[in-house]
């Protein structure tokens, strides 16, 4: 049966983390409640907005334009980090990452073409 | 820094990836430049591509260089892959001939329903020749992204709403899960290649192996939707559009599948003790669970969907077996159930079409006023339950061999769990037969079903491939089968 011991000594590993995790949550959670400070005052139990009162209930509607343009600009961020790795190394990479550079261009500038007629990048 | 070399394409194997990557371009640019107007052609465009992207592969297969090695062995283009690739944009088109009717009739943006779902197939024909943890990491996000899309498609449905969301939510969790597991095996082995891990692992075990096989494993279960990790399947295809639901039961679960297939066929097979267990216990609890659960459903979709789960359980039983030709057994049952399931959506989707739902008493007597769709569903239900000559009973009894063959302890339990669970799947499916065949139709049921000829294309195209792969297995196996040549070994550029 030493096939079956081998087994349970593989997953005792699984099992140890599991119990190193759950313990590391208990451990952090049950620490800080056990070493802070508990004092209620109202003025603690108000939404944090950056020091400003907050104004009105948590539960507000924000414009979902901004989202749209926050994508946006994670497309463009995203160009960047490949685009310039591929600028400084240029000749290296000669007309083969030209080409890779034009298709991956390419297809970004679809996506914001597509924005655009979709009218997307209108601010009514 | 060592000098850059650019890698020689060997664009005959990269075709299908091209062609179908311009289409994706394609249908983008129509919905820009068409606006409105581009919705009569998209969904024409989209099957011709797809069918287009199908040449390549024909080419591929009769070639004199069936296998193909690229990228210093990070993709493979051989007889299993281009068998699975093929699968994925026949299933894709078949899709497509569902989505026409259902996408133009509703509430849904068109262009971009298909440009997701070309996107989504590219992702799998990818998958299928991936043989590193990043190309299929990459694959299996390109795959998912649009199909969380495009569960949440009717945008106005709440149901939809939350069948996206619930299928966005465990997928990314899952991929986390995955990610870790991954991040561990490269860390021990030092390559993000299957085969030199494979290498790796096999000389040395470490428990950071045992963890990483594991969480691999745990975090493909998600996609494939197996015990204890179904939970998002039946709410996410009983909310999403039907087509979608279609898509995702088969074409991204087999895509969920061809990945284990590499990671489990490439990688692990010289850690079978630690991975022999966790499969064993998923596919025996997938069959069991989603069988029973199953028993127990009013919606044929929600009976699909349960009934989904247990099949997966059967194709992941034979990953037990992978020494002894388990994989191959894989592979075939794969191709059948996609058949007979693409089928059996088919049907049910016409059959909703008139009576606005899905629930199996409101099939009550629809032999008596549509005969040939009552045949048609009997049929892919005979072929779930595994009655030969139909389809799947050939699935069966490939993964039946291999469990036997290979003789092993897991093996032989799980081969009773198949026997077991095919019993009580019978029932079930059955059932649906029974109510169509001999309960009494609703009120005023007696014209036809009017099929629109898109849907007819589609049952007729999935019945021919459920009775001809099930009379005349061969060529199935043949290309299921790996060549000799190791596809393990990472040959040059």
């Amino acid at each position: 049966m030493s096939s079956a011991s081998d087994f349970l000594r593989e997953y005792l590993t699984v099992l140890i983390l599991g119990g190193v995790g759950a313990a590391l949550v208990g451990l952090l959670l049950g620490a800080s409640h056990l070493l802070r400070p508990a004092r209620r005052q109202p003025g603690k139990s108000l939404t944090y907005e950056s020091g400003v009162d907050p104004v009105g209930t948590g539960w507000t509607q924000s414009q979902i334009r901004y989202y749209v343009f926050a994508l946006l600009f994670v497309m463009f961020d995203v160009e960047a980090v490949f685009i310039f790795p591929w600028a400084t190394r240029l000749e290296a990479y000669g007309g083969f990452g030209l080409v890779e550079m034009g298709i991956f261009v390419f297809i970004l500038l679809l996506g914001l073409v597509y924005a655009w007629r979709k009218g997307v990048l209108k601010w009514v | 820094m060592p000098d850059f070399v650019a890698p020689t394409l060997d664009l005959h194997a990269l075709a299908p990836e091209f062609v179908l990557a311009g289409v994706v371009c394609v249908l983008l640019l129509l919905d820009v430049v068409l606006l409105d107007r581009a919705k009569a052609i998209v969904g024409s465009i989209a099957g011709l591509g797809l069918l287009g992207s199908l040449v390549p592969i024909l080419t591929l297969a009769t070639s004199d260089h069936p296998t193909r090695t690229m990228f210093g062995g990070s993709y493979v283009v051989d007889s299993t892959s281009l068998l699975l690739k093929a699968l994925f944009i026949v299933s894709a088109y078949v899709v497509v001939l569902l989505s026409t009717n259902y996408i133009g009739e509703g509430d849904y943006w068109e262009s971009e329903y298909y440009t997701l779902l070309v996107s989504s197939v590219l992702g799998m024909t990818v998958m299928a020749s991936a043989r590193d943890l990043i190309s299929i990491f990459v694959a299996l996000e390109l795959l998912s992204i649009p199909a969380y899309m495009l569960a949440a498609w009717s945008k106005r449905d709440g149901r939809s709403n939350e069948a996206g969301m619930k299928y966005y939510l465990m997928g990314v969790f899952a991929s986390a899960i995955l990610l870790y597991g991954m991040s561990l095996l490269y860390g021990w082995s030092g390559s993000t290649q299957l085969s030199e891990i494979g290498r790796a692992i096999g000389e040395k075990n470490s428990p950071a192996v045992t963890l990483g096989v594991v969480f691999v494993l745990v975090g493909f279960a998600f996609k494939v939707s197996a015990v204890p990790f179904h939970m998002w399947a039946p709410d996410t295809y009983e909310g999403a559009p039907t087509p979608v639901t279609a898509f995702l039961a088969v074409a991204s679960k087999a895509a969920g599948f061809v990945a284990l297939i590499q990671v489990i066929g490439q990688a692990l097979v010289l850690r079978m003790n630690v991975m022999i267990p966790v499969v064993a216990v998923l596919a025996a609890l997938s069959m069991t669970i989603g069988n029973l659960i199953a028993l127990r459903q009013t919606n044929v979709i929600r009976m699909l969907a349960y009934s989904g789960i247990a099949q997966a359980g059967f194709m992941l039983a034979p990953f037990v077996a992978s020494q002894y030709g388990g994989i191959d057994a894989i592979v075939i049952y794969l191709v059948l159930y996609a058949a007979t399931n693409l089928g059996a959506f088919a049907v049910v989707m016409a059959i909703a079409r008139r009576t606005r739902s899905a629930e199996i008493s409101s099939f009550g007597g629809l032999f008596s006023y549509s005969p040939g769709l009552a045949v048609a569903l009997s049929v892919f239900l005979a072929s779930f339950v595994g009655i030969p000559p139909l389809g799947i009973w050939y699935g069966k009894l490939s993964v039946m061999r291999a469990l036997i063959e290979s003789q092993g302890r897991w093996a032989t339990v799980l081969a009773i769990f198949v026997a077991l669970n095919t019993a009580i799947a019978a029932y079930y499916y059955l059932n649906v037969a029974k109510t169509m065949w001999f309960d009494d139709a609703p009120e005023g049921e007696s014209t036809p079903i009017k099929v629109p000829t898109s849907l007819r294309f589609a049952v007729g195209i999935a019945l021919v491939a459920t009775i001809a792969l099930g009379v005349y297995p061969g060529p199935l196996t043949d290309a299921a089968t790996p060549e000799a040549t190791p596809a393990a070994a990472p040959s040059g550029r």
